[in-house]
């Protein structure tokens, strides 16, 4: 016979059912019965954070580091609603998470309870789906839910709030067979054939296609970054990879001719202005990557694969759409490409290459050396060089760092570049990186900050002192709110309002009170050594490296322009004013 | 964004009848700014705790479009039907409306709600309560017809809809 079980406890069994091994979370009053569960039992690790916040991105990190759902604990009132950031984050960037959030007894909701905050009212919007469980017979049902549309279809947060009492309520658990169905949620869409021939004719056809592959393919998982490649070398096409798609298939390839959008390589947004057939993979047209919609390849038929239907036809209109998982697209695809025998002249796209490798002569992304101060972007060449062998795990905060890193630094396997691209929140890069690290103990997982960024979550250093946690921290010190400086000097006159950073910490001194090492380097002839001894060190490192406060990062769109109209470089003007249109654009 | 020039669309939504689901209906019009003209819900099949909700929505085909997708990946929608873009339909909204009668007008009103085909819910000395359905052209020019005498005040419903023909919003 079945055992009667509190609902905290099947709480813990719903979790291990889930093959759950890690949560990150903060207790308080109202998840006390989960926490005392927790105490109980030994399958299911518990990281403390330092402000529920961390413990999401982290679980963002754990999540887009392995492809499991990241877990997240919290209590009711403001440990949850401390979570909202990170549910934003993680709906924007597709994450896996499901946060468990506790909340005051059923009978006290609404009444303006202590710790009371309507999370599942305030959650909402940013979350794929949440539950507010008012009966203990709902909760094994709502977990497992939570679990299922959090992994299906476009990945996603989930939310489960579970009232105090109802944690202390007994029912029986069964597991999760038993549990009532609750998979009416069925989002994978296979496609179909017609579609695929009809994609294989416009591949067939093209003579400047350009692939433009997002961080669905990454979601998709490996299978997806396997045959991606594949057709990539059947075709011979060039390759562009959005900031969240980077890795989806090898960036030292030599199809991949760079990021495109905002801050994209040259040739990468010249050959998707110019091209006469887009091959859209996982992404969703961003205004960070399309810059003027009216202006946005205006020539280019554009193929849109896809598994999430409201991304089609959003902001640009496509003409051929395909629903379905990536995967599952993509081996249909080289199915029929092989069933077919069909082959990709390479001479068709020839002079769409030489075109393109002129662009690339461009060297867009060359900067201004120099032997007495340390360019961020050397640092970064640097770090790279110095670390390509051991496959680092980066993660980033926000701003010209996180440029100058997805610019600069190599990704040759997917799920090895966790960067917060959607919301674009400071603070996200330590904590991910706990995460990152707590799912890969032995491997070198380095965060790549700015001085800024790191001081938003810059509490978590507790965190990797208690876990010993070996995370290293490159911050790209400018004194600067960089990216922000770099807009006030470009739209707003040079009056820099509120973007210095004064009165920042000693790093060095702030790494050795949290146990860690501090590393501090400002000349460009100690940067190898620096990211020897870093890599070295088998603990947390901070590495403050004191960077060239003036430096912006270049190529940039302005907002409100389109791909052909770049400024490459701090001597390259703007043509005329920036439009009204453009000015009111974030 | 959405001006009077783009057609309405009837937008037929089946919902699992749960705590917070028109709230989410609600907020993804509001949070994405997209337009309500009228809603109706309610429960349509309680042994399967489904709701049918209806919204009356305008917009480019572009935001339709995405307003449906956006609809459809709801985890509590289980389907949505664009009635119109089926062949034919049907729309009626119900009004319920409190007039103050006085000697002079009271046969007056009465002959005028049997002609409009109306139905009178309650009557009493100072006033009368009459219930009237039809399509929302219908009802307003009902209401700027009844102008004309004392309206006390009234109550009109969101439209309900339904195509001919066969059954399209269960799967």
């Amino acid at each position: 016979m079945m055992k009667k079980l509190s609902g905290a406890r099947i709480v813990i069994e719903a979790l291990i059912q889930e093959n759950v091994k890690v949560i990150f979370g903060y207790p308080g009053g109202a998840v006390l019965p989960i926490y005392d569960e927790l105490f109980k039992q030994n399958k299911i690790r518990h990281i403390l954070v330092r402000h529920e916040q961390a413990a999401v991105h982290a679980a963002e990190g754990y999540a887009r580091s392995t492809g499991k759902v990241g877990v997240v604990l919290v209590t009711s009132g403001p440990g949850a609603t401390n979570t909202v950031t990170g549910l934003t984050d993680a709906m924007m960037d597709s994450v896996p998470v499901v946060c468990i959030s506790g909340q005051v007894p059923t009978h006290m909701i609404g009444n303006d309870a202590f710790q009371e905050a309507d999370i599942v009212g305030i959650t909402r919007p940013c979350t794929k789906h949440n539950y507010l469980v008012k009966e203990i017979s709902k909760l094994a049902e709502s977990i497992h839910s939570a679990f299922h549309i959090a992994k299906n279809g476009r990945p996603g947060p989930v939310l489960v709030d579970i009232p105090k009492d109802i944690q202390t309520f007994e029912t029986k658990y069964g597991g999760k067979k038993h549990t009532k169905s609750f998979a009416f949620y069925k989002p994978n869409i296979k496609p179909s054939l017609d579609t695929i021939v009809k994609f294989v004719n416009l591949l067939e056809e093209s003579k400047k296609p350009i692939f433009y592959v997002g961080g669905g393919v990454i979601n998709s998982g490996s299978r997806a970054s396997l045959y991606l490649k594949k057709l990539l070398e059947i075709t011979g096409f060039p390759c562009t990879q959005t900031l969240m798609g980077l890795g989806a298939t090898p960036t030292s390839d030599d199809q991949f001719i760079g990021m495109l959008g905002m801050h994209g390589t040259y040739e990468a947004n010249l050959s998707m202005n110019k091209s006469d057939l887009m091959i859209c993979i996982g992404a969703r047209f961003d205004d960070r990557i399309t810059g003027k919609v009216s202006g946005f390849s205006p020539k280019s038929k554009k193929v849109h694969l896809d598994i999430d239907a409201s991304s089609f036809n959003k902001s640009v209109n496509v003409d051929l759409l395909i629903q379905g998982d990536l995967s599952k697209i993509l081996e249909m695809t080289l199915k029929y490409i092989e069933n077919k025998r069909i082959s990709f002249s390479k001479e068709k796209i020839s002079a769409w290459w030489i075109q393109i490798n002129k662009w690339r002569a461009k060297n867009c992304l060359n900067y201004e050396n120099s032997k007495s101060i340390i360019k961020p972007q050397y640092a970064l060449q640097r770090l790279d060089f110095l670390t390509k062998h051991l496959d680092p795990f980066i993660t980033t905060e926000v701003g010209q760092h996180q440029m100058w890193a997805a610019q600069f630094l190599t990704f040759n396997k997917p799920k090895h570049w966790m960067t917060s691209g959607g919301l674009g929140t400071m603070g996200y890069g330590l904590p991910a990186a706990m995460g990152v690290q707590i799912a890969h103990p032995k491997d070198l997982v380095i965060d790549v900050a700015g001085e800024a960024s790191i001081l938003m979550n810059i509490q978590e250093m507790s965190t990797i002192k208690q876990y010993r946690l070996p995370v290293k921290i490159f911050i790209l010190n400018n004194h600067y709110m960089g990216m922000v400086r770099q807009w006030q000097e470009l739209l707003h006159g040079n009056r820099l309002s509120e973007s210095y950073m004064d009165s920042l910490p000693d790093f060095v001194k702030l790494a050795e009170s949290f146990g860690a090492t501090g590393l501090r380097v400002s000349k460009p002839g100690e940067m190898d050594d620096l990211i020897k001894e870093m890599i070295k060190i088998k603990g947390s490192v901070i590495c403050d490296v004191v960077v060239d406060p003036k430096e912006n990062c270049f190529p940039m769109i302005p907002s409100g322009s389109s791909h052909d109209q770049m400024l490459l470089g701090p001597n390259d003007k703007l043509e005329g004013e920036i439009s009204e249109e453009g000015m009111v654009l974030v | 964004m959405m001006t009077e020039s783009h057609p309405k669309h009837i937008l037929s939504i089946m919902v699992d009848n749960e705590p917070g689901v028109l709230a989410r209906i609600v907020g993804l019009f509001s949070g994405r700014g997209y337009n309500i003209e009228s809603l109706s819900v309610s429960e349509v099949d309680s042994d399967r705790f489904l709701s049918r909700v209806t919204v009356v929505t305008s917009g480019t085909k572009n935001i339709i479009d995405q307003i449906k997708a956006q609809v459809r990946k709801l985890i509590p929608v289980h389907n949505l039907i664009d009635i119109t873009e089926l062949k034919s339909f049907i729309g009626k909204e119900l009004i319920l409306m409190k007039l103050d009668i006085k000697q002079k007008t009271v046969l007056e009103i009465h002959k005028h709600i049997k002609n409009i085909g109306a139905k009178i819910l309650f009557e009493d000395k100072t006033v009368i309560i009459v219930e009237f359905s039809g399509t929302p052209i219908e009802i307003s020019s009902l209401i700027k017809k009844m102008k004309v005498y004392n309206i006390v005040e009234l109550t009109r419903s969101g439209l309900v809809s339904m195509a001919l023909g066969k059954d399209y919003i269960r799967r």
